[in-house]
């Protein structure tokens, strides 16, 4: 839920925002497992079907949820902080880079080769630590390569995992 | 006697040459690992599984349990030197720890870790292999019923022993448990809340929920606290305790090591009470009680062997029933299978040389943890210098080339950064996540077997009290629990758990 609403949900002697949102998480969370589990058969008692647990399971999460909502109004709690955006854009965008990178990949019209741990991994490391506040880009660079031959060495050599390492230059 | 000839056949496993170097190897990078502020159990195990895959099933364990215990090693290291407990059992030793520490008494402070953890040690691995055996046989005379009863009474008390609110420590359970039934049934072969992805229908894999929310995630959250690390400055001083020091240690250790391993074997996650019981013990037995929280070498003792004999001992469920009592055991389990060895009573009679192997192997861990580490707390307290700025991106590219190694899928890097953002989103609400590990690993086999229970019983339900052991085990959950609500002890709960 988006920030406003929850501004204005105080208005109404919301005590911890963060429990709100915490149990209109679990609630929608548990909505959403129970309509996707809906075709599944729940079977009977003597045979379980495939749909019983998570629908069981589902409305054990809602009924918590709920609970967490009604304490939200209740006891003083936690308030819910900002999100930092830096973090997830750069140290997941990282994960994701090295992802669509070490093995290649095709959507539509954008294809991208196989690069492999020897572009994949200063990249994501590179990529990555800019979300650090204090980041300095020439020892990122640097470290970037070095901890990128180390982990190169470690895991392909010592370790021999069958990782590309640079398909498009050495064909392994 | 039985005991004595089960000990000798793992330590011929566990005394090869080779064994020894992949436990020495898995101390050492565990401690190295788990030593970085921030970094807990959880994240180090988690970050360090793909350096086992190459390995025979029998080797992976033994690596994995030095990477176990050299990570707890390193989490106290932290906890001293850095004033930051790398997970909620060294929580205490920052109290005595680092006050020692900043007298300039860091390097005993550790030494006495380190040897209490040896003693503790030593004899939870005597418990260990006493227990293993009978455990076991009782193990083959439960039933479905009784398996599932167990799990459900693992879970309580992993709801009553979890940091924080009680509520939200339930929601994470039963998420997890939701989580488990993602992926295909069993028995009908449907697929169920797969969204027709293809890498879902084996269910979550493990290591991508992991990795995603105690790799990531924790990555995420520690960008954005502001780093306030409290790196001691001074001198760490000798690490051998003088002869006062160890007089003054003797009894708490001893203390700690049976409390500590006593809880250690509870299921559901009796291990993280040890040091806080260990803790408040020495205090009311202290002559001058004010001497605690000012570097009182008692309260770095007795809680740290309690620690380590409770980690150790928390293998006992795991080993003897398979159901892992705490998230860090749930890893392991998940560790195991990716090495095809499900946990439970059939290991020890399956491979009884992996099972002693890993029991011996235990004990080796501990000597090599106080051998390694004495000599490389200097190395430590580098490493603990080195700026979270480079620490973050090196822990990012252990995860994805790990993750990418788990089945070699591009597409599982990607969950589990997606599972980063879940985890994220989890700690913005307030929600620890360890107790959803448990119940996303606990999830599969709970199923499994309430569906067994339900077919022999015909459908009732009643099978789950009318058999004693099962409905002794479901009263003990509901009487946790109630206790655990109750007003007076839900306040003391708070305090133990905030201090």
């Amino acid at each position: 839920m988006s920030l406003n609403q929850i501004e204005r949900a105080q208005g109404l002697r919301v005590r911890s925002t963060q429990d709100l949102a915490g149990g209109l998480f679990m609630i929608v969370l548990a909505v959403g497992a129970f309509a996707f589990s809906w075709d599944l058969p729940s079977g009977t008692l003597r045979q379980l079907g495939p749909g019983m647990l998570p629908k069981a399971f589902s409305v054990i999460c809602a009924a918590l949820g709920a609970m967490l909502v009604l304490a939200s109004l209740r006891y003083n709690g936690e308030k819910l902080q900002g999100w930092s955006w830096k973090g997830i854009f750069f140290a997941l965008g990282g994960a994701l880079l090295f992802a669509l990178t070490i093995r290649g990949f095709e959507i539509g019209p954008i294809r991208v080769p196989a690069l492999g741990l020897l572009v994949s991994g200063p990249l994501l490391i590179a990529f990555s630590g800019l979300a650090a506040d204090d980041r300095k880009i020439k020892e990122l660079l640097l470290f970037a390569i070095g901890m990128s031959a180390a982990c190169i060495l470690l895991f392909k050599y010592a370790l021999s995992l069958p990782i590309p390492l640079a398909p498009w230059l050495l064909g392994i | 006697m039985e005991t004595f000839a089960h000990l000798s056949l793992g330590f011929g496993v566990a005394l090869t040459m080779k064994n020894i170097a992949l436990c020495f190897v898995g101390c050492l990078v565990g401690t190295l690992i788990g030593v970085l502020p921030g970094v807990g159990p959880i994240a180090t195990i988690s970050i360090l599984l793909p350096i086992t895959f190459g390995l025979d099933p029998t080797g992976a364990l033994i690596m994995l349990a030095g990477i176990y215990y050299g990570a707890q090693y390193g989490g106290s290291t932290t906890a001293i030197l850095v004033n930051i407990p790398g997970e909620a059992t060294s929580v205490v030793t920052t109290l005595d720890g680092h006050q020692m520490a900043k007298q300039g008494r860091a390097g005993v402070a550790l030494g006495t870790a380190a040897i209490g953890s040896f003693f503790a040690g030593c004899v939870a691995t005597v418990i260990i292999a006493a227990l293993g055996a009978p455990l076991t046989k009782l193990a083959l005379l439960f039933g479905p019923a009784e398996y599932f009863s167990l799990m459900v009474m693992g879970l309580c008390f992993a709801v009553v022993l979890a940091r924080g609110s009680i509520l939200k420590a339930f929601c994470m359970i039963m998420l997890g448990l939701l989580f488990s039934t993602v992926g295909t049934d069993l028995e009908t072969g449907q697929e169920r809340l797969t969204f027709g992805v293809a890498s879902l229908s084996d269910g979550i894999d493990f290591s991508v929920l992991a990795m995603g929310v105690f790799g990531f995630a924790e990555v995420l959250r520690n960008l954005e606290a502001p780093e306030a690390r409290d790196v001691v400055k001074g001198k760490i001083g000798r690490l051998l305790p003088g002869w006062d020091d160890i007089k003054q240690s003797i009894a708490p250790v001893l203390r700690g090591t049976a409390i500590g391993g006593i809880l250690g074997i509870l299921p559901g996650n009796g291990a993280v009470l040890g040091p806080f019981a260990s803790y408040t013990m020495e205090k009311k037995l202290a002559k001058d009680p004010s001497r605690f929280g000012k570097g009182a070498i008692e309260g770095v003792a007795g809680p740290e062997s309690a620690n380590n004999a409770g980690a150790q001992t928390a293998f006992i469920p795991l080993l003897t029933l398979g159901i892992p009592p705490n998230a860090v055991m749930a890893l392991m389990v998940g560790a195991m299978t990716i090495h095809g060895i499900i946990p439970g009573p059939q290991v020890m009679t399956r491979n009884p040389e992996l099972f002693w192997g890993m029991i011996a192997s235990m004990w080796v861990g501990n000597l090599m943890l106080l051998v390694i580490n004495l000599p490389l707390v200097g190395m430590w307290v580098k490493l603990l210098q080195v700026p979270y700025r480079l620490m973050f991106p090196a822990i990012l590219i252990f995860c994805c080339i790990g993750i990418y190694s788990v089945n070699n899928q591009p597409l599982d890097v990607a969950f589990t950064a997606l599972f980063g953002l879940f985890g994220y989103l989890l700690i913005k609400l307030g929600f620890e996540p360890a107790p959803m590990l448990l119940g996303f690993v606990l999830g599969k086999l709970m199923e499994e077997k309430l569906r067994q229970a339900l077919i022999i019983s015909r459908g009732s339900f009643f099978t789950f009290i009318e058999r004693p052991i099962s409905a002794g085990l479901l009263v003990v959950a509901v009487l946790v629990l109630a206790i655990a609500l109750l007003p007076s002890i839900s306040k003391k709960r708070d305090e133990v758990f905030t201090e």
